[in-house]
């Protein structure tokens, strides 16, 4: 199979900090791949390795099934640091055909295509204006451009969310949607699980520079799935009565507070774990001979944020030092 | 071969973005402005003499033996010095020779003369001649007068001694003395016209580097408080983005200090004309003309040195995250910079000598000090081939160095580096 990026066995350290350690994953062509992490779990050292900003302590990067991190490799790929900035003294259009330049076009080249692009984000009329003339939406955009422009294969994105208002995530939503459609691919990190979700074919959960899963969101979700979340809408306050007795039953539905989860969604009245070894349809099964009249029975398929928490843990999503720092 | 290509683009937008800036233009504008004040403002200041009104006040005696009352004395100078004053275009009026001192004073509060001189009885002896005005201090009036004066009193000393005046002519006449710059083999045209030259050339060059040097430094420091250092050395190697910096800034550099070459060497050749423009006069011995050889050897010490300093620089804004902090941290390189410029009078004092030899053979100092040492005749082909060789040396070994220090440097935010830490980065 053919790989936009394939990472092994990656360490980076900054003293005696160890920023990423041992980090494995492999991002197929074609797909958005999410990096997820809490803040200082290392997802940004990693991408910055990936573009040559930082050289590993170990491990190998290889880019588009043959190229190391390097000038050969940036030509091929579009990158939105985390840093977002520009040189405010330069116009619009002349830092975008800058970078675009950098990246490999020819001058002229360079030129058209900023055009073209500021055009496309509607900031066509303001080519000619200073970067500092801007406000900081349309220095997000002019940003996002200086990473597209090239038509790099493989787009990196660290933290792209961050500081965008609502109208402003969804224009780049569509824009990721819309490079995945071309058949090129998207990497992208964020601590945001909501926008996270809405885009994400394969997923890369990070911790403390250590992988803790990665694979298709879709099986991740289907194998959290069977070890089960059940949610269940009573049909009125006799069937709530009646069920009593089967959530009662420990072979159903395991014990303690973990069984009385708070229903995620409104049409819910309750939220049961399975008992080890129960599965969903003996519970339905049960229900319904106890003539318990039930208006939804859903096997809760687990949101990324969920799962996130859950593997993560509350306290480390507590904010560590910058590595950058160290 | 890319590296070149980002290195030039990099190069490109520095230079274009420094000379479009209204700062760039002003300055390069104004500098010329400012040269041609340097040479026309002196001689306002100076002022011209000319239109002075004086009163001469003249108490020594007519003739040897022949004394009057001081009230109807006519002094034996007081008719010479006034023809001579005419001459230079003052307005001089004798007067008489027992006019108290404070009617005189009062005629100057009242702004009805410039000043008086007041010639003593015993002028022609040790007396003192004394000129008091509103132009006093002026050494253009100080020297009109001393000059006038002198030859007047020596010409009556030879007239009462009885000496013919071709004879007195030729006892007064100055005794010429000189001193040449030389090292046995060639002559330079005047010692002190080669030190003015090579003085300002190690001036020239220290202002150029304080100057463009830190530019580089600054542009470097505004990288990373602007953020756009992680997209750029995402896109680009750190090495590149320094180098093109440096080349970018320098060129920049070059155009304006060439700019001001060519108005000030316009300004120094029809100097007379400009002073003209202005009511004002001026002269001034020609400075002397630099051979190709030298030219080429100066502009090869330029620009090793900026590029030199440049990286130092450079080094410098990767190591701080900040404006404030840079004033710190360049301080030791500044200070390098300073003593050779303090050294510049230890060079020419004796530019044959072991001081000289050390100072322009040492990196930090040898491209503000060597142009002027070679002017001076001080200095061997062989050592300057030494010279340059150890200076081309060492910008390339400082350039690696601080293009390592940049490459970790640049995306450091915060804490300044320890030197130890500094070592390390050295090494990766």
């Amino acid at each position: 199979m053919s790989h936009a990026l394939v990472v092994r066995g990656l360490i980076k350290k900054f003293g005696s900090h160890v920023a990423v350690d041992d980090i494995s994953f492999e991002v197929p062509r074609g797909v958005v791949y999410g990096i997820l992490g809490p803040n200082g779990a290392g997802k940004s050292t990693t991408l910055r390795m990936i573009n040559d900003i930082f050289a590993p302590d170990a491990g190998e990067i290889v880019v588009l099934d043959g190229f190391r991190p390097g000038p050969e490799a940036a030509a091929r790929i579009g990158y939105l640091p985390e840093e977002r900035g520009l040189y405010p003294k330069m116009k619009v259009g002349d830092m975008v055909a800058f970078i675009a330049e950098l990246r490999g076009l020819t001058r002229g080249d360079a030129r058209h295509k900023a055009a073209v692009w500021l055009d496309r984000l509607g900031l066509g009329q303001w080519a000619k204006n200073k970067v500092a003339d801007l406000s900081k939406g349309m220095q997000q955009k002019v940003q996002f451009a200086t990473a597209l422009i090239h038509e790099p294969e493989l787009v990196i994105l660290d933290e792209p969310w961050s500081g965008l208002d609502p109208i402003n995530a969804e224009v780049l939503r569509d824009a990721v949607e819309e490079i995945r459609a071309s058949g090129r691919t998207v990497l992208f990190s964020t601590h945001q699980m909501e926008q996270a979700e809405k885009l994400v074919d394969h997923v890369c959960i990070i911790a403390r520079g250590k992988k803790l899963l990665d694979g298709k969101l879709k099986d991740i979700q289907r194998r959290e799935a069977a070890e089960g979340l059940v949610s269940l809408g009573f049909g009125d306050a006799a069937a709530r009565v009646a069920a009593q007795a089967v959530l009662a039953d420990r072979s159903l539905v395991a014990a303690g507070a973990a069984a009385l989860v708070e229903p995620a969604d409104g049409g819910a009245d309750r939220e049961v774990k399975l008992a080890d070894g129960a599965t969903a349809q003996r519970l339905l099964a049960a229900l319904v001979t106890a003539g318990v009249t039930l208006r939804r029975f859903e096997v809760v398929v687990p949101s990324l944020h969920k799962i996130f928490v859950d593997r993560v843990g509350a306290s480390a999503t507590v904010a560590e030092r910058r590595p950058e720092a160290s | 071969m890319s590296d070149v290509r980002d290195t030039l683009v990099i190069a490109r937008r520095e230079l274009a973005e420094r000379v479009q800036s209204k700062w760039f233009v002003a300055i390069t504008l104004l500098g010329p402005i400012g040269m041609v004040a340097l040479v026309i403002i002196p001689s306002l200041l100076i002022g011209n003499p000319a239109g002075t009104r004086i009163e001469i006040i003249d108490q020594t005696c007519p003739a040897e033996g022949r004394c009057p009352a001081l009230h109807d004395r006519k002094g034996a100078l007081a008719t010479p010095l006034s023809e001579a004053l005419a001459l230079a275009q003052w307005k001089p009026v004798i007067i008489a020779a027992d006019t108290p001192e404070q009617v005189e004073m009062d005629r100057i509060r009242d702004k009805q003369i410039n000043g008086f001189v007041t010639i003593p009885e015993d002028a022609l002896g040790a007396g003192v001649i004394v000129y008091r005005g509103d132009n006093g201090s002026s050494p253009v009036v100080r020297e009109t007068l001393r000059l006038l004066a002198s030859q007047l009193v020596q010409a009556e000393r030879g007239r009462r001694a009885q000496i013919s005046p071709d004879k007195l002519a030729s006892i007064i006449q100055p005794v010429a003395v000189e001193s040449r710059q030389t090292n046995g083999k060639n002559e330079a045209a005047s010692g002190q016209a080669s030190f003015f030259l090579g003085y300002a050339l190690a001036y020239i060059l220290f202002l150029v580097i304080t100057i463009y040097a830190v530019a580089v430094m600054r542009s470097v420091v505004q990288e990373k408080t602007s953020r756009v250092m992680e997209l750029m050395v995402a896109t680009v190697k750190p090495r590149s983005l320094m180098a093109g910096k440096i080349l970018g800034v320098g060129g920049a550099g070059l155009i304006q200090v060439a700019i001001w070459l060519t108005i000030g060497a316009l300004t120094l050749a029809y100097r007379e004309q400009i002073l003209g423009l202005f009511g004002a006069s001026g002269g001034g011995s020609g400075l002397p003309s630099l051979s190709a050889g030298e030219v080429v050897v100066a502009l090869l010490y330029f620009v090793l040195g900026y590029f030199f300093y440049a990286s130092i620089y450079a080094a410098v804004g990767a190591m701080v995250s900040s404006e404030q902090d840079t004033q710190q941290v360049q301080l030791p390189v500044t200070l390098l910079l300073v003593v050779g410029i303090v050294s510049v009078t230890a060079v020419s004092g004796d530019p044959r000598g072991f001081t000289a030899a050390v100072m322009t053979t040492v990196p930090f100092w040898s491209p503000l000090l060597m142009p002027m040492r070679i002017l001076l005749g001080g200095a061997s082909a062989g050592e300057v081939a030494l010279s340059l060789v150890v200076l081309a040396v060492a910008t390339v070994l400082v350039a690696s160095a601080a293009a390592r220090i940049y490459r970790v440097g640049v995306l450091m935010y915060g804490k300044r580096p320890s030197p130890r830490e500094l070592l390390r980065w050295l090494r990766y």
